[in-house]
């Protein structure tokens, strides 16, 4: 491997580890209500970090065409997860967010059209879940194990559970959003459409009317402020407050003929990035798991035993035993190894004893003595 | 450095510093350098040729030279190693035990010098002290004798009772230690009486063994019979001679042993431990060595309990 491409490979590893603590902090300033300049940094560097692996993609791409390799790289040396992991991220996550951020202001919607922001504004959360992918991404850089065989194994089964239950996160998503399943998302919008159509019926927001607006608003914690005429005449929180901790994304604006009542979005959206901390916690769990218990599980009981085996058929000088744990001894492998040790090195033995011609192979070779010549 | 001689130690002194041959004895480095020079015959022989290094030698002519001062090295190394194991770790109280009198331990570390000067002289010999010398240069007698006798099991059993060695742990100890070195013994009358399996396994026929010990008498006057008896035995078969003394089965097993062994060998994860695998593989060829199995079941759990 060239300088550069080693180089390049070990950036792309640092991106990988720094891209998953960047997914964690992402949700958790949702979570903890980190402030609005906070969670743009962490927005931006989610922004530049599926650019940079959307860049990654295509050049690994283009890298495997130049070779006629595209179709291998694609299917079988997980380009898929290069894939999924980076474009749909940039084109349907980061990018319409930093879009939003940049572009600003507030949705104007109706009733309906409060849903349909909502849905679009899960559209951009339901592609989040696909960030989860990105955990996948570490396997093809770390070798956790000397094994190929071991490490691909274990890759595969990383990939075929983390897919799955992406997958099912993802479709359960849009099913969700197709078939209205009862939520708390649901209810939440039903109590603030319901709570800005009492204020706006009731004239709340009249002037002489603050104490009885303000009253009913400390009972709907979904009611941020409203306004009339373009006056506040009500607010929760005072204006350096709703600045710091408030950006588009954390409310909505529904409008009531010459009333505008702003509703916190705050809640969904901090449910939903628990959801989504809990989602990351069980994948990256999960992974955790497969590479430190399985992986040396899998060695142990398949990769160790060949590797032993393989070196004794193929080194003259090697006549180590495979050991057999007592409560693997029936395995295929392990039947397979008690023959290696019982008949193959024996014989072996007694093969390498009746070859005077040819008496024990070196532990010398040409490489140890290249200085001499130099 | 001008002289062949000269060029060829060098060469010789910088393939034994290389690190691929720590953990090995003396005698193991110089089969591993010898063994590499044919093996690597065709790749060397240009270079060495040329005129940097011995100009107009033929490889047949330089492989002569490299292995003449090979040996040179190895032997004052070799001869060291045996002058301070014949005279600091062995103790000849054994020896006053079998004959009861004193014995001279100058004399007797002189009288053993100058046969295992004279045996490896011969190439047979040399080859077959491998074994016995990496046994000696890392204790490793010692570790099993010790074993052996806190289980007091057939080995411990075999030598007190059957071979009636009236004699402690450091005694028997001691006793196989001498065995061992001059187990080779049975090359000081050549080696034509051996068949091309008891060249394999190097074993030697009972009756060319009673020969030696003959001739072992005359040369070691001052070793006790049963010493020199259980030295050459150690290279008769157990198949062939029910009656070979316990000292002598030990150090046969040990021997062979020893002959590939190497020190800090770091082992394969998934593989057992080098004692352990040998010793299993030995279990199943104890025909074929000549081997007593019984104790090579014992040697066995001993590797096994202490993971060697």
């Amino acid at each position: 491997m060239s300088k550069t491409r080693s180089f390049l490979e070990n950036l792309v590893l640092v991106a990988i580890v720094l891209v998953l603590v960047q997914t964690f902090l992402e949700d958790l300033a949702t979570v903890l209500g980190w402030t609005v300049a906070t969670r743009r940094a962490l927005l931006l560097a989610g922004f530049f970090f599926d650019l940079f692996f959307t860049v990654e993609f295509l050049v690994r791409c283009y890298d495997a065409f130049r070779y006629r390799r595209l179709g291998f790289y694609l299917w079988f040396d997980r380009g898929w997860i290069d894939f999924l992991a980076s474009v749909p991220l940039l084109l349907l996550n980061s990018g319409p967010s930093v879009l939003a951020m940049y572009v600003g202001g507030v949705s104007i919607i109706g009733v309906g059209g409060m849903l349909n922001v909502l849905k679009v504004v899960k559209a951009i959360r339901i592609a989040r879940v696909l960030r989860l992918l990105r955990v996948l991404k570490i396997f093809r850089r770390i070798k956790n194990t000397d094994s190929v065989m071991a490490q691909r194994h274990v890759a595969m089964i990383s990939a075929i559970t983390v897919s799955v239950f992406v997958f099912i996160l993802l479709a359960l998503s849009i099913g969700g959003t197709v078939v209205p399943f009862p939520s708390i998302d649901q209810t939440y919008q039903e109590q603030a459409i319901s709570a800005a159509d009492y204020v706006a019926a009731e004239g709340l927001a009249d002037t002489g009317r603050e104490a009885d607006l303000a009253r009913f608003a400390a009972t709907q914690s979904a009611i941020l402020t409203v306004e009339q005429g373009g006056e506040v005449r009500y607010s929760r929180y005072d204006q350096e407050h709703l600045d710091r901790y408030f950006q588009a994304v954390d409310y909505g604006l529904l409008p009531r003929g010459p009333v505008d009542v702003f509703v916190d979005l705050t809640p969904i959206n901090r449910d939903q990035a628990a959801d989504n901390l809990r989602y990351f916690v069980l994948i990256v769990g999960l992974i955790l798991v497969l590479m430190f218990v399985y992986s040396p599980h899998f060695a142990l009981t398949v990769t160790d035993p060949i590797h032993v085996m393989r070196r004794g058929m193929g080194e003259k000088n090697y006549s180590l035993e495979v050991r057999v744990p007592s409560e693997y001894r029936d395995d295929d492998i392990y039947r397979l190894a008690r023959e290696y040790n019982r008949v193959f090195l024996p014989m072996k033995d007694r093969e390498n004893a009746s070859d005077e011609a040819e008496p024990a192979a070196s532990h010398l070779s040409m490489g140890d003595i290249k200085d001499l010549f130099d | 450095m001008n002289s062949e001689s000269d060029k060829a130690e060098a060469f010789v002194g910088r393939l034994l510093q290389n690190p691929a041959l720590n953990g090995f004895s003396a005698l193991q480095q110089e089969e591993q350098i010898i063994q590499f020079l044919h093996v690597n015959a065709a790749q060397l022989a240009p270079t060495l040729s040329s005129a940097q290094f011995f100009p107009g030698k033929n490889w047949n002519a330089v492989f002569s030279l490299l292995v003449s001062k090979l040996t040179e090295v190895i032997d004052r190394s070799l001869f060291a190693d045996l002058e301070q194991i014949l005279t600091e770790r062995i103790d000849y109280t054994f020896i006053q035990l079998l004959r009861q009198q004193q014995a001279d331990k100058d004399m007797i570390v002189r009288q053993l010098m100058t046969l295992v000067r004279k045996l490896l002289q011969k190439s047979e010999a040399r080859r077959a002290f491998t074994g016995p010398y990496t046994a000696l240069h890392f204790g490793l007698a010692d570790r099993y004798v010790e074993e052996v006798f806190s289980r007091k099991s057939y080995i411990h059993f075999e030598l007190t009772k059957v071979q009636r060695l009236r004699m402690g742990k450091e005694e028997v100890r001691n006793f196989v230690d001498v065995t061992l070195l001059l187990k080779p013994s049975v090359f000081m009358l050549g080696s034509s009486a051996q068949s091309q399996q008891d060249r394999a396994t190097g074993m030697v026929q009972n009756q060319f063994a009673e020969k030696v010990l003959g001739s072992l008498k005359k040369e070691l006057k001052l070793i006790p019979e049963q010493v020199l008896a259980s030295a050459v035995h150690a290279s008769v078969s157990f198949n062939e001679n029910r009656f070979v003394e316990a000292t002598s089965r030990l150090a046969a097993i040990i021997s062979a042993r020893s002959r590939n062994y190497q020190a800090n060998i770091k082992v394969d994860r998934g593989a057992d431990s080098p004692d352990k695998s040998w010793l299993n593989t030995a279990r199943r060829n104890y025909k074929f060595y000549g081997f007593d199995i019984k104790m090579l079941d014992e040697l066995y759990k001993i590797a096994a309990e202490n993971v060697w």
